[in-house]
């Protein structure tokens, strides 16, 4: 599902974020990327999204060359994945059945069906009465909500998460995990959640990928990380 | 799949009303100044046209010759800068002379003249460029048989240098305003999508594709051009007809007179909606596409 090897990535104004990355995850796994701020966490996320591409080697998601799309067919290949973000990313102006049927619009989806599939995702993630809600009007637990069912949508085989708990307290996080780890037993979504929380990692284990300073430092298939440092 | 951009326009018209307010208030106050500016100098124009086409050069024929009327009126005409040519017997030039009195007594002091006409059978003829009048009467005061010219002298070519030159500065101006407005109504669209260059990214994120973020921006572009320019439109309307029927179309004197307003009315409000609608399209494009092009 996703593949990186030799992937190098070196921004313009002379960083290096990550050096020779390689790893793999398989259909349907759920992995954690951890690591302290500037370990390259965010970069790796950017190449997997399409928003910046790789100095050198390749980075390969549902069997895409996501490092040489064009310009043009970078949003055709988001299409394929399902992104979440720490900030919720929701348009600020649309309801919430707007926002999960604008990842729906944008496949010329017909209005019928989408219909269906938003109050389908809706009731996934447990929002199927704040429909006509703002996101203004909403908790940041249930905006987190509507952006992963906004991801999942259009059903694609990788979801991405980038802190997807960062902004919300360890309850409110804790309902995301359930949620998320639902979409990956339920839907075989494959998972990759970016996190610095080391208590959620510790508490749902799964595969667990250390990055420090742009290398890969661990790769756990049990999970349950210590932190040793401190 | 034509009527998303169009009903997702004017949601988004809706949905960000302060800002579409702004707009539409800066397309409304530069399409008002437009108008008056339109209005003024179209009349300065037809005003400065009709003053140089009052101008004639006045040319008297010899006495010899006032059986050559025929043969002069061709040689006048075969003038390139001619565009007029009106003839008068010495019998009309005496009547039009003494229609210029009134009072029976100073005509009666004429009256022997009726008989022993001491006017000339004369030439009327208007230039086709009020500066070609100085040379036009030169070149018909060489022609045989005419004894002498008369265009006004050295005041007409200096009125009619000013004329034009008037013409040309309100030609300037109005172009000059048209840019302004543009420019500053394309600015104020360029803020209001500044302000949601998130949307925009974020838009980007889900997979749209960019014509498909674009658009409903440019519709709305395209609305807020048309809403700004209807109180324009409207008070253009409304107000000529009102200076129209208060001054009866005259202003000042019987020279400068207000176009009647049917026809040119319509024509000033289908330039203002013209304005609106390109200036809210190619501002939003522009916008929008600024922003798209930084995104991959």
């Amino acid at each position: 599902m996703i593949e990186c090897s030799h992937v190098y990535k070196r921004y313009k104004n002379g960083t290096n974020a990550l050096y020779d990355l390689n790893f793999s995850v398989d259909q349907g796994e759920f992995v954690y990327i951890i690591g302290p701020t500037g370990s390259g966490k965010s970069t790796l996320i950017k190449l997997l999204d399409a928003e910046e591409t790789p100095t050198k080697g390749d980075v390969r998601v549902v069997g895409l060359d996501v490092g040489n799309l064009k310009n043009r067919q970078v949003p055709i290949y988001r299409r394929n994945i399902g992104v979440v973000f720490q900030d919720y990313r929701l348009l600020p102006t649309k309801t919430v059945f707007e926002n999960v049927a604008y990842a729906l619009e944008v496949i010329n989806m017909n209005k019928k069906q989408i219909r269906k599939r938003v109050n389908e995702v809706l009731e996934v993630v447990s929002l199927n009465e704040k429909g006509n809600s703002f996101p203004h009007e909403l908790s940041g637990g249930q905006q987190q909500r509507v952006a992963i069912a906004r991801a999942i949508a259009n059903r694609p085989k990788v979801l991405i998460a980038d802190e997807p708990t960062g902004n919300l307290d360890p309850s409110k996080s804790d309902e995301i995990m359930k949620l998320l780890q639902k979409i990956n037993t339920e839907y075989g979504t494959t998972i990759l959640m970016v996190t610095h929380d080391l208590t959620i990692v510790n508490r749902h284990r799964k595969r667990t990928v250390v990055l420090q300073r742009g290398h890969i430092i661990a790769d756990l298939p049990e999970g349950g990380y210590v932190q040793h440092d401190q | 799949m034509i009527s998303r951009p169009i009903s997702e326009g004017f949601r988004g018209v809706a949905r960000h009303w302060a800002m579409s307010i702004s707009s539409i208030i800066a397309v409304t106050t530069t399409l008002i100044i437009i108008s008056l500016f339109l209005i003024f100098s179209y009349h300065m124009q037809l005003f400065t046209k009709s003053v140089e086409s009052s101008m004639q050069i006045y040319a008297g024929v010899d006495y010899d010759y006032e059986d050559d009327e025929d043969r002069i009126r061709a040689e006048i005409e075969a003038l390139d800068e001619v565009k007029t040519v009106k003839y008068y017997t010495k019998d009309e030039e005496y009547e039009f002379f003494l229609s210029q009195y009134d009072d029976e007594q100073t005509r009666e002091v004429f009256s022997p003249y009726k008989e022993d006409n001491p006017l000339h059978d004369a030439f009327y003829v208007e230039a086709k460029d009020g500066k070609q009048i100085q040379d036009l009467s030169k070149k018909i005061g060489n022609i045989e048989g005419i004894y002498m010219t008369n265009y006004g002298g050295q005041s007409t070519v200096n009125m009619v240098s000013a004329m034009s030159k008037i013409r040309r500065f309100g030609g300037f101006l109005v172009i000059f305003l048209g840019l302004l407005a543009i420019f500053l109504i394309q600015n104020t669209i360029k803020l209001t999508i500044y302000a949601r260059q998130d949307e925009i990214a974020i838009m980007r994120n889900v997979g749209a594709t960019n014509s498909f973020i674009r658009a409903p921006f440019v519709m709305e572009g395209i609305i807020t051009g048309t809403l700004g320019a209807l109180v324009p439109i409207a008070l253009t309307i409304y107000g000529y007809y009102y200076v129209y029927e208060k001054t009866g179309g005259v202003l000042i004197s019987n020279m400068f007179r207000l176009v009647r307003p049917n026809p040119f009315v319509l024509y000033l409000a289908g330039i203002l909606l013209a304005i609106g609608v390109l200036v809210g399209l190619i501002g939003s494009f522009m916008s929008v596409t600024r922003y798209l092009r930084w995104k991959r």
